[in-house]
């Protein structure tokens, strides 16, 4: 039998029972250990030397660090940022292997994953009986170290690779230093920068050419230790005419601070390849007074490199106390296409600014944006997005619908998009619109017996339902709860 | 005499600062169906509105009482739960939400309410099935987004579609014949009348009397001004008919 | 009667206040040859004040033009609607940025802002910034923007009919500033304005 410690001091129980809807925010016991707090090129060092990585992957960190050193925060978001001092973090947390059996998976953590519903055990499917039941393989990642990654064999036998981005650097470090930065250089951005200098582990997925990926990959990343950060990193490269479909999960534990968390992703998508990434965000949101939370500040970008390439963006954002997030595409490949389909759901004091900026290069090329920001509470949702069309890309094409919806009178909702085109044969388009939940329909519901919160949450499901529609089944149910539960205490 | 299921007494209630009733006195007994019938701007809206609990209408005095408990103090989900269907004169549209998904919340709230278990999946398709035949509906139907895009007949049918589902013990049907063709006002009709039964009852609130023709009341009241000016068996029907709303009056 | 603004002739006010009640009607044109940065801010500051605010810049040639305009809710039930519209041709640069700013409790507003470009050159760049920023619940607010080329089965149906290529150019352009254009009642400026078009 396993013996589950999850224990919790007094505040954090009394916060889940007085906050039922944050039913992820428990904290796992187990050894952990860490690097020293604070960041410094020695830190870095270690980082790399725990990992065991070759010179240039140092290399590539320090140099990051020392761009990192130069800039400074963005400031251009429309958020309230709380000052981050970048010397009382931990970089690195990993609970501690069992040293006699090292290559076995703590139980403790596959309870945890368990109770997240992500499974780590590879379900066995029996022959015969629903053979094709859908599969997800899942790279799990708690803390700074990846845990294990699921179905590695299954899809190994179609060439496809799907590990930790540690690992990938020590069985792959061809196709990782091939592509590692080429989407979001190290310098990109301050947020980018530090991700460069740090990260801890991620996923790395690689599909070979005319192969498409018989079940969904996903990564899961869980915050777990204290007065840590995360920084994962992940990096798909879809090759030619291959297909994929990504989908990417997190939680993290309830906790009066606010923890960073700076993410870099990066995609390559190759000539006529079809890649689908998906996110449903659930970190901690923090309290309802806006205590706690995580800063959730990440750099995801694409490029569709090859001709006849697409990249769909679909992103589900509930969690974090602030969001400052923009999944782009550069749509280099003449004939790709992009979309980038949204729902951000604020409510308490969190805060959004998050979009997409989609970069017209190639002839024929195509975007589509869709998002829907819902505030309620005292919170601050922003659409912050970009289209640029370059002379090159004759005949290309955008469309955009950006809405939000008000809950409440104490929140705010803002629209701030930019079109840039120097292209006369391009038509870019966008719409926004905003409004507050209908009276009526509330009304509506009401009268049928259907209770406010839950004629919110009906409501909010209809209004989002474009950009639901668009997840993964596996998906679609929880993201669905998830916009019920985050506007619980919206209405009343 | 069966018991009362609905007495309204002294019912005042204002929108906007307006006070529109102007103290409506009202029973009506279970195995009852009632008109209210008055011109435009009598109040007949007013009264669905305050009975079901729209939260823009203030009542300032009077009460009601249903199946013996104080409707008044109760929010709308509550007198949905107790059994009170209203048909909306302009029912809203929900975009996004599928008719399944709405009916399926709809039905689990109130077992929830009720201390019940959630409807099993099967249970509710054959019940959706049932009433969806029953307002000739087609299996398409189901999978339509609340309202959205339906002609003013089809609204009309889906209000009538989701009382049959709710099975209500008062039904109050505003205006539920305006802008509608034969057929669709047979469908309604139907709809009624399967209702009708020794526990339940209706009202019909309507300044036509279309309806009326295939529902046949039991007890006519004439609202003009806010008020209850007139009440009386079928033949009031007819009077209204030859001789206008101007001329009735207490 | 809509108040008209000729860029670069006229002296545009950079700072407009609508108390309760009051009704602003006003027209911006910028003609061909015209480079500025203009910078208004219309701030209506008393209940059921409304603006109707319109824009037309021509750009044809090499022209700097950017237009700056904030239109501030900072009470509740007031209207705002506004159209922007223009031609950017050949080496010009032109820059909208329109910001609609609804302060907390300016409620039952109703603010609308459309801004729709023709690019006709390779050399040219527009770009377009409208903005909404919103801290009042009860609000119809909205804006559209578009960067886009004169449509191809516009012009090849009128061409199927004998016009020449160049008027069926004509034709849409003047379809496409009409509804700003007409709302300059001047004849011999909307006259000026339709004629200039043949420069683009």
């Amino acid at each position: 039998m396993v013996n589950l410690q999850v224990t919790m001091d007094d505040k954090t129980l009394k916060n889940i029972l007085e906050r039922q809807q944050y039913k992820e925010g428990f904290v796992t016991d187990v050894e952990q250990e860490y690097v020293p707090k604070g960041l410094n090129e020695d830190i870095i060092r270690l980082i790399s030397a725990k990992k065991e990585e070759p010179q240039w992957l140092l290399d590539f960190r320090l140099d990051a660090f020392r761009k990192w050193q130069k800039m400074t925060e963005p400031s251009w978001g429309h958020l309230k940022l709380p000052k981050i001092d970048y010397q009382d973090i931990i970089y690195y947390a990993a609970p501690k292997k069992d040293s006699e059996r090292p290559k076995e998976i703590d139980p403790a953590l596959m309870e945890t994953f368990n109770k997240l519903g992500i499974p780590l055990r590879e379900r066995e499917v029996l022959a015969g009986v629903k053979a094709k039941e859908s599969q997800v393989a899942v790279d799990a990642v708690f803390d700074s170290v990846s845990v294990t990654t699921t179905f590695r064999k299954t899809l190994a036998e179609k060439g496809i690779i799907f590990c930790s981005f540690s690992e990938a650097v020590k069985e792959h470090p061809d196709l990782v230093r091939k592509y590692l930065a080429s989407v979001v250089p190290s310098g990109d951005n301050f947020f980018a920068a530090l991700n460069s200098a740090v990260f801890s582990d991620g996923s790395f997925c690689y599909i070979p050419k005319g192969v498409k990926c018989p079940m969904e990959l996903s990564s899961y990343f869980r915050i777990n230790a204290s007065g840590t950060g995360q920084f994962e990193r992940t990096l798909i490269v879809a090759d030619e005419g291959s297909q994929l479909s990504y989908m990417e999960g997190c939680t993290a534990p309830m906790r009066d601070e606010n923890q960073l968390h700076a993410a870099v992703v990066e995609i390559v998508v190759e000539q006529d390849a079809d890649v689908k990434y998906s996110t449903v965000q659930n970190w901690y949101p923090g309290d309802e007074n806006g205590r706690g939370g995580i800063l959730n500040l990440v750099t995801k970008r694409g490029i569709c490199k090859g001709s006849g390439s697409h990249l769909s963006w679909t992103q589900v954002e509930t969690g974090s106390a602030i969001t400052w997030k923009y999944p782009s595409t550069i749509l280099k490949g003449d004939n790709s296409s992009s979309e980038f389909y949204s729902v951000a759901v604020t409510n308490n004091y969190q805060q959004a600014d998050t979009g997409t900026k989609m970069i017209h290069i190639g002839r024929n090329t195509r975007s589509r944006i869709v998002s829907k920001g819902i505030s309620a509470g005292h919170s601050e949702n922003s659409y912050r997005g970009l289209v640029k069309v370059n002379p090159g890309a004759a005949g290309a094409k955008n469309f955009s619908q950006c809405d939000s919806l008000l809950i409440g009178s104490n929140c705010g909702a803002h629209t701030f998009p930019v079109i840039q085109s120097s292209c006369p044969t391009a038509i870019v388009e966008h719409e926004a619109t905003t409004s507050k939940i209908s009276e009526n329909q509330l009304f509506y519901c009401n009268q049928r017996g259907i209770g406010p919160e839950d004629a919110v949450g009906l409501i909010v499901n209809g209004y989002a339902k474009e950009v639901l529609s668009r997840l993964p089944m596996e998906f679609a149910v929880e993201a669905q709860k998830l916009l019920q539960v985050s506007l619980e205490g919206s209405v009343g | 005499m069966s018991e009362v299921l609905l007495e309204i007494k002294g019912l005042h209630a204002e929108v906007e600062g307006k006070e529109i009733l102007k103290g409506v006195d009202l029973a009506i007994r279970r195995g009852e169906v009632h008109a209210v019938m008055g011109p435009n701007g009598a109040g007949k809206s007013t009264l669905s509105a305050v009975l079901t609990g729209r939260p823009d209408y203030t009542v300032t005095a009077g009460s009601v009482t249903f199946a013996g408990r104080d409707l008044l103090t109760m929010s709308p989900e509550e007198r949905s739960w107790a059994g009170l269907f209203l048909s909306f004169q302009y029912p809203i549209e929900i975009p996004g939400v599928s008719i399944t998904n709405f009916m399926k919340a709809a039905i689990n709230a109130r077992r929830k309410a009720a201390g019940q278990e959630e409807m099993k999946p099967a249970e509710f398709l054959k019940l959706m099935k049932e009433k969806m035949a029953f307002v000739q509906m087609k299996g398409e139907f189901a999978k339509r987004e609340v309202n959205v895009g339906f002609s003013g007949g089809e609204k009309k049918r889906n209000e009538i579609f989701q009382m049959a589902m709710l099975d209500p013990t008062l039904a109050i049907l505003d205006e539920t014949d305006s802008g509608l063709d034969v057929d669709a006002l047979k469908i309604v009709a139907q709809g009624v009348n399967d209702l009708r039964s020794p526990e339940k009852a209706a009202i019909i609130v309507t300044h036509y009397q279309k309806l009326l023709e295939y529902v046949v009341p039991d007890v006519v009241h004439v609202l003009k001004e806010g008020r209850i000016v007139r009440t009386g068996g079928r033949e009031l029907v007819d009077i209204i008919e030859k001789e206008g709303f101007e001329k009735i009056d207490g | 009667m809509a108040k008209v603004y000729l860029i670069g002739k006229d002296a545009v006010p950079g700072r407009i206040s609508l108390g309760k009640g009051e009704l602003l009607d006003m027209v911006l044109v910028a003609l061909p040859g015209v480079s500025a940065d203009i910078g208004l801010e219309v701030d209506l500051d008393g209940e059921n004040a409304e603006l109707n605010l319109y824009g037309l810049y021509l750009c044809p040639n090499e022209e700097r033009l950017n237009i700056n305009v904030k239109v501030a809710h900072n009470v509740g039930r007031c209207t705002s609607r506004q159209l922007f519209k223009g031609i950017v041709g050949g080496r010009s640069r032109t820059g909208f940025y329109g910001l609609i700013y609804v302060a907390k409790d300016a409620q039952q507003t109703k603010a609308y802002q459309e801004n729709h470009n023709l690019q006709l050159s390779e050399e040219a760049k527009v770009e377009t910034r409208p903005q909404l920023e919103i801290y009042a619940d009860d609000v119809e607010c909205s804006h559209g923007a578009t960067v886009g080329k004169l449509d191809e089965q516009e012009q090849f149906y009128m061409r199927s009919r004998g016009i020449p290529e160049d008027k069926a150019r004509e034709l849409q352009m003047i379809s496409f500033i009409s509804s700003v254009a007409a709302q300059v009642e001047d004849e011999t400026l909307r006259e000026k304005i339709y004629d200039s078009l043949s420069e683009c």
